[in-house]
């Protein structure tokens, strides 16, 4: 069991090619906590932005009668890529883990599987 | 106030951008409207209570040394006001609902707000006749008798 803070720091140092990474309640679209960005990446606009990208998912699902859940939502920048992954069960229902990897240096299928790993251990 | 067009069209892209919003008004610190686009909601009400509001938020601040106002956040069981600091003279109220995203009602206000502050600046500066108003009225918001004190219009230059 990790609390926010700690798992945002073995998020950040863990994955290969993280540069920022936030927890957020899609309810209110703030973070929870946040690590990494920097002046140009700020990392509460990026909370709020991708909380809408969550919600309109969510309810394109409902409108699709899709019964699953989202595990999680990759977007593939030029350069970037952005890794939400929704947060289930102990209390953590309503929040997301958000993930900034540097194309370059990444590997996205160890990224989705350790930050996966951080979810599971994650208590808020 | 000369800036209400362009405060209003403020007021009118920040519903467009922000599709949770329900209402948004621009009013001064003593309570009066500056713009407004609150269907449903008394604007002169909302104003004249936002300034209260503003009037006891300012001494918590100043009591426990949070400094100049910047913002004020109410959540009610069916949605949210939001107020924000628009310069010294003036403030942004929103009203969302329920399901907003705060977030992202934080970053547009703040930036409606600083927005916002910047017209009113500009329009109190290019009035022809500033003079006969006493000046640092708007740099010391005292809002606790809020309504009264920003309409007395000219005690001293009017020469009726």
């Amino acid at each position: 069991m990790t609390n926010t803070e700690t798992a945002l720091k073995e998020t950040l140092a863990s994955i290969e090619g993280a540069t920022g990474a936030a927890l957020v309640d899609y309810t209110t679209g703030m973070a929870l906590g946040t690590i990494g960005g920097s002046k140009s990446f700020d990392l509460t606009v990026a909370a709020a932005g991708n909380t809408d990208v969550v919600r309109a998912k969510i309810r394109t699902m409902e409108h699709l009668g899709l019964k699953g859940e989202i595990e999680d939502i990759l977007i593939t920048l030029s350069d970037q890529y952005h890794l939400i992954r929704l947060i289930k069960g102990r209390g953590g229902n309503g929040l997301f883990l958000y993930l900034v990897l540097d194309a370059k240096r990444a590997n996205l299928a160890m990224a989705r599987h350790q930050l996966k790993k951080i979810e599971g251990d994650l208590e808020v | 106030m000369a800036a209400e067009a362009e405060v209003l069209d403020e007021l009118h892209r920040l519903r467009a951008r922000v599709p949770q919003l329900t209402g948004a008004l621009a009013a001064s610190v003593d309570g009066l409207v500056l713009a407004q686009d609150t269907p449903g909601v008394e604007p002169e009400g909302l104003a004249a209570l936002t300034a209260a509001a503003l009037g006891v938020a300012l001494r918590v601040a100043d009591a426990t040394g949070r400094g100049d106002f910047r913002e004020l956040l109410l959540r009610g069981e069916h949605g949210y006001v939001a107020t924000y600091a628009a310069g010294p003279s003036a403030v942004l109220t929103l009203l969302a609902g329920d399901r907003a995203n705060v977030g992202r009602l934080h970053l547009e206000g703040r930036r409606a707000g600083t927005r916002i502050g910047e017209l009113v600046e500009a329009a109190a500066e290019a009035q022809p006749a500033p003079a006969a108003r006493p000046a640092p009225k708007a740099l010391t918001p005292r809002t606790r008798t809020a309504r009264t004190a920003r309409t007395l219009p000219g005690p001293t230059g009017e020469s009726r």
